[in-house]
């Protein structure tokens, strides 16, 4: 049986007194399109930020397709794309090269990359764009970089902070049909997001997590059975 | 494209050492041509109209002198400005997280600043031997020691330029070690002064003073004269380029405010 995509076990992380994530244990299988929701505050971004290792747990252990996140360390990068919320990408390059570049910290150089970031600027609509520097890039643009920065490196696993924050409804529909291509093609997709109608459409399984801890993890279908609305579940799984 | 993963990445090293060259390149008007325009000034104010005044300083004349002085305080400034800024401006941006989420380690992460830092100063002293040679004819007699001082003290500073930009909480806080401590130590440190010229008081101080050992050792290079025997100079540099280097690498490896 092949190891699940994430495998995360009594994750707890504290900042100080504050306990940001309590004893939190998930599982996304391979090829799994993972929906993780959750108040502002809930511990969504400490948990996504522990998988990445941006955070050390004070305990628990957690494994990328098999690999110690802290041990195999190296391994464990290697199959994960992160898409941040906030823009973070490097002023000085342009934006062919903030791809190359990624690539290049994960190992990765020669024609190939080359060749990869110039599909993926294609496949994302910023082709003609390849040459300028990400300000002076739309929104949408940004949003679209985003992702395909994090899949230059041919991931087996994108982590999505709020992919479709802030932008119209337009893109957002485009961002769900290039999410659903890449899910797909077999990659796995861990989704945070605000809008309940996009993980509705989107996630095979929901996770909800409130003040650190998860309330409930099971298939989007089973959680919105007999017509129920995924809203009405969250707003009730998630009130104090 | 999955490959295997090695346990020294350095193609990353490489790539990083790379964006860092690109960085100095775009702001090149602000990092590498003002250090070659104020050396010019300084060898014609002090080299040229005041030192025609003074005869010979360790047997070459006072521009002469001038010259290796000039290339330290020139690389210590870059050194540390070019790492400090860059990694302040990388978690002001949040734009390192590109690197902490990759599987780089934080030997690749530090060296790959500090290589960076280290080819801009050799770029920018370049310039200025170049200069020297044009316009007081002097240049390096053993150019073993002129490289062995150039790299170790750009190292030295670069980790140092790497230890505040992790601490700095702003951007003013960087220029803390360099107004209070670098700049006041580089020009008492002998750019500007033979140490034999001081009384025997500030001749014992220079001796406190870090930066007196690099420009004292550096300057031998080039005039084959030094205050102090060259193997005290290189030991004392030497020493402090491996504290300094080796707090920056605990630094990075504990993801000092760089992970939560």
């Amino acid at each position: 049986m092949s190891a699940p995509a994430i495998e995360i076990d009594h994750l707890v992380k504290r900042y100080g007194d504050f306990t940001a994530v309590e004893d939190v244990s998930l599982r996304v299988a391979q090829g799994e399109f993972f929906g993780f929701l959750g108040p502002n505050g809930a511990g969504k971004t400490t948990t996504i930020n522990a998988i990445v290792g941006l955070a050390q747990p004070n305990s628990g252990a957690i494994r990328v397709f098999g690999y110690d996140n802290h041990v195999e360390w190296r391994e464990a990068r290697r199959l994960i794309g992160l898409a941040p919320q906030e823009y973070n990408f490097d002023r000085y390059l342009s934006i062919r090269d903030v791809l190359i570049f990624q690539a290049g910290y994960f190992g990765l150089r020669g024609p190939k990359v080359k060749e990869r970031a110039d599909m993926l600027l294609e496949r994302f609509g910023l082709a003609s764009k390849a040459k300028d520097e990400y300000t002076r890039l739309s929104g949408g643009m940004k949003r679209r970089l985003t992702l395909a920065r994090a899949l230059i490196h041919e991931p087996k696993l994108v982590i999505l902070d709020e992919p479709t924050a802030g932008v119209d409804v337009e893109l957002r529909l485009e961002l769900w049909q290039l999410l659903r291509d890449l899910n797909g093609d077999g990659l796995t997709i861990f989704l945070t997001t605000h809008y309940l109608e996009e993980a509705e459409e989107l996630c095979k399984t929901i996770a909800i997590i409130r003040e650190g801890r998860i309330v409930t993890q099971q298939s989007t279908e089973s959680l919105i059975a007999d017509g129920a609305r995924l809203q009405d579940v969250f707003l009730e799984l998630t009130r104090a | 494209m999955i490959q295997e993963v090695p346990s020294f990445n350095r193609v990353a090293l490489w790539t990083l050492i790379k964006r860092e060259m690109i960085r100095s390149l775009k702001i090149i008007n602000q990092v590498i041509w003002p250090p070659v325009i104020s050396t010019l000034l300084y060898v014609f104010v002090f080299g040229l109209a005041l030192g025609s005044r003074i005869q010979t300083v360790q047997g070459v004349t006072y521009a002469q002198f001038l010259i290796p002085g000039l290339i330290m305080l020139q690389t210590i400034d870059s050194s540390y400005g070019e790492c400090s800024s860059s990694v302040f401006q990388g978690r002001f941006m949040n734009s390192i997280q590109e690197m902490l989420i990759a599987p780089m380690s934080a030997f690749e992460i530090v060296f790959g600043y500090v290589l960076g830092s280290l080819a801009r100063a050799i770029l920018i002293a370049a310039l200025i031997t170049v200069l020297g040679a044009v316009l007081v004819h002097t240049w390096p007699q053993n150019w073993l020691l002129y490289f062995g001082v150039l790299c170790m003290v750009s190292i030295l500073f670069s980790s140092l330029g790497l230890i505040f930009g992790l601490m700095a909480e702003k951007f003013d806080h960087l220029a803390v070690l360099t107004t209070f401590v670098i700049t006041p130590l580089t020009f008492v440190g002998g750019v500007f002064t033979s140490a034999a010229m001081l009384p025997q008081v500030l001749q014992r101080l220079e001796l406190v003073n870090p930066i007196f050992y690099t420009i004292d050792a550096f300057r031998r290079s080039y005039t084959g004269e030094s205050f102090l025997p060259p193997w005290l100079s290189l030991s004392v540099i030497a020493l402090l380029m491996v504290v300094a280097l080796g707090i920056a690498l605990r630094m990075m490896a504990i993801g000092y405010k760089l992970r939560t």
